[in-house]
């Protein structure tokens, strides 16, 4: 009994870090490309967007888990978009009553969770198969996951662009009489296509060091 | 004549100025996935650009037709989303139907497109741009169609060439496609502020 | 029938998920939009008061005024009468258009006989982090407080503390700089012209 209980903590604990590192959906299996650009331009909208991710994340793994054994193969997928645009419609308003600042940055980015291939992914791959308590921790890893790397490339861009992080100061700007010269191309599209592409690179060099 | 000047400048700031890969980063996932060679890049291009055209259309007359008079924008991002999946269900079934040939060469990339970012965001924009003819909107979705395979298809070219140059190992692959697309953003910035729509 | 039979079998799951989702979600819209249009209003109000601050009320005009949009489109202009103790102290209007990338919006303030400006401020822009940004500071915003509210020009040169007419552009955002003046002239003059039209400001000659 307590080897069984032990083993199942083992598989839930892995799970959990897959989604760290192991099966990273940003850095290694390169889903959901469009957020991680898109809203990377400073660290506050990107960490809103990457808790936007884990809450539809997890909702939809867990409707998805508990009605797994009542999908039709051929209209799956629908069930799987319905279920994702319903909780991105309820956290689309909860942000619009709650943080309207974040909002208005993500803007239409917000909607495009829905087509965001991490959930639509993981519902497939995971909660369609696996028991209601696999689905939600492996929606939590993935979803952890993604926030820090999104949080990670934001931190990297808003402090080059800006010298803030968090849109606190940390180096001193010249036009202020300090030394940093921001550099304004961080925070447009090149920016973000850049940093992303030296990151993956980066991961590549750290995974292939440790094997 | 004042229309057609809208259209035509419509047309082309999707195309070029507002391109939705490049300053949008929309469609990325295909555009890294697809974009090894340039006729798989050129089909995918095509079917983006036939469902986008048509699900940009629909969602458009459904939205003005129904969603607005009726105060239910709330239900606006189920409505567009099922519209996409719909228009994909359908262009698979009629082109697998009646074109055999063209479904045998670009039926493969058609159920990725549901997930592709650069539809729905198409049709999200239009919202947010507040288009309010018909004829705009057909061309506007048109157009990022256009854009899409344009965008597709430069980079498929470049990553062809590329398979030839020394690229560090660290960063083969993903990493310097990403880096490439960079590139290109910045010549896209370019044209940035040339042609405003909204 | 058993035609009927066999789709229902097929579909019952996505004909219940659906009814249950639009519930959820018009669940969760009744609960909160109350608090969206708040949330909305009190932006609003924020900025405008930052503009006119001894204003204490912002009320809504009861006449429809229609403008052109700057792509011809004709549309409602939402302008507010910004009064204390109900004394009009100035007039705010909503503008809007496209600046380098994407839209621009701005709420725009008046004094009460619309003859100056009172300044400007952005709700929505999308403008390049660090250059077009700058629309947004309060270098470039200066140059509108006590304008004449009348069509405004974009100059490339100039001292930017001399109030009239003539806004400098800032360095390196011609563009964002130039849509800011075209859209607040081009709102202004029609705002104006309609609030003289239905006598609620004197005509200026």
């Amino acid at each position: 009994m307590a080897s069984n209980s032990e083993a199942r903590a083992g598989i839930y604990g892995d799970t959990f870090l897959a989604g760290l590192w192991r099966e990273n959906p940003v850095l290694r299996l390169l889903l959901g490309m469009c957020p991680t650009l898109a809203v990377t331009a400073a660290v506050k909208p990107a960490f809103t967007m990457g808790c936007c991710v884990i809450f539809v994340l997890v909702c939809s793994n867990i409707i998805v888990s508990l009605m797994r054994n009542l999908l039709k193969p051929h209209l799956r997928i629908l069930m799987f978009t319905l279920t994702i645009s319903t909780f991105v419609t309820i956290a689309d308003l909860f942000l619009k009553a709650y943080v309207p600042r974040m909002s208005e940055m993500l803007g239409p980015y917000v909607p495009l969770i829905i087509v965001n291939c991490i959930i639509i992914c993981r519902a497939e791959a995971c909660a369609s198969k696996n028991g209601l308590a696999v689905s939600v921790i492996d929606a939590i890893g993935m979803g952890v996951g993604f926030t820090l790397t999104l949080c990670v490339l934001a931190g990297v861009r808003e402090l080059l662009a800006t010298g803030a992080i968090f849109e606190i100061q940390i180096l001193a700007l010249q036009k202020e009489g300090g030394w940093f010269v921001a550099w304004a191309a961080m925070g447009m599209p090149v920016g973000a296509f850049l940093t992303l592409g030296l990151m993956l690179g980066l991961v590549n060099i750290i995974s292939k060091g440790r094997t | 004549m004042h229309t057609l000047n809208i259209l035509i400048m419509g047309f082309i700031s999707i195309v070029i100025v507002n391109n939705l890969v490049f300053t949008k980063f929309l469609g990325i996932c295909p555009y890294l996935g697809v974009s090894g060679r340039i006729d798989m890049a050129f089909g995918m291009g095509m079917a983006v650009t036939f469902v986008v055209t048509l699900s940009g259309t629909l969602t458009w007359l459904i939205d003005h037709l129904i969603l607005m008079p009726y105060g239910l924008e709330v239900t606006r991002y189920v409505c567009f989303i099922l519209v996409i999946a719909g228009a994909v269900q359908l262009v698979e079934m009629y082109i697998r139907r009646f074109f055999p040939s063209l479904y045998d060469s670009f039926g493969i990339f058609l159920p990725l497109i549901t997930t592709n970012c650069a539809i729905l965001g198409l049709c999200l924009f239009i919202n947010l741009y507040g288009i309010d003819n018909l004829v705009e909107a057909v061309v506007l979705s048109f157009g990022a169609g256009i854009g899409f395979t344009m965008a597709i298809c430069i980079m498929a070219g470049i990553r062809e060439t590329l398979d030839m140059a020394d690229v560090p190992a660290c960063l083969k692959g993903a990493p310097i496609t990403l880096i490439t697309a960079g590139l290109l953003a910045l010549a896209f910035m370019g044209f940035a502020g040339m042609i405003r729509i909204g | 029938m058993g035609k009927v039979k066999h789709f229902f079998e097929q579909s019952w799951l996505l004909i219940v998920a659906s009814f249950c989702f639009g519930l959820l979600i018009a669940v969760t819209n009744a609960a909160l939009s109350e608090r969206i249009e708040q949330n909305r209003i009190n932006k609003r109000n924020n900025l405008a008061k930052g503009l006119l601050p001894d204003a204490n009320n912002f009320v809504p005009l009861d006449v429809a005024v229609e403008v052109m949009s700057i792509m011809g489109k004709k549309e409602l202009a939402e302008i507010y009468e910004a009064t204390s103790e109900d004394v009009r102290v100035g007039w705010i209007f909503n503008a809007a258009g496209s600046g380098f990338q994407g839209k621009i919006e701005l709420v725009v303030a008046a004094d009460a006989d619309f003859k100056e400006l009172a300044g400007f401020d952005c709700i929505a822009s999308n403008e390049t982090p660090g250059i077009g940004d700058l629309i947004k500071e309060d270098d470039f915003r200066k140059q509108f407080e006590g304008a004449p509210a009348e069509k405004l020009k974009l100059v490339s040169s100039g001292e930017p503390t001399k109030i009239d007419s003539e806004i400098v552009a800032i360095s390196g955002a011609t563009v964002s700089s130039g849509a800011v003046v075209e859209i607040i002239g081009h709102y202004l003059v029609q705002v104006k012209q309609q609030l003289q039209a239905k006598g609620l400001i004197e005509d200026g000659k």
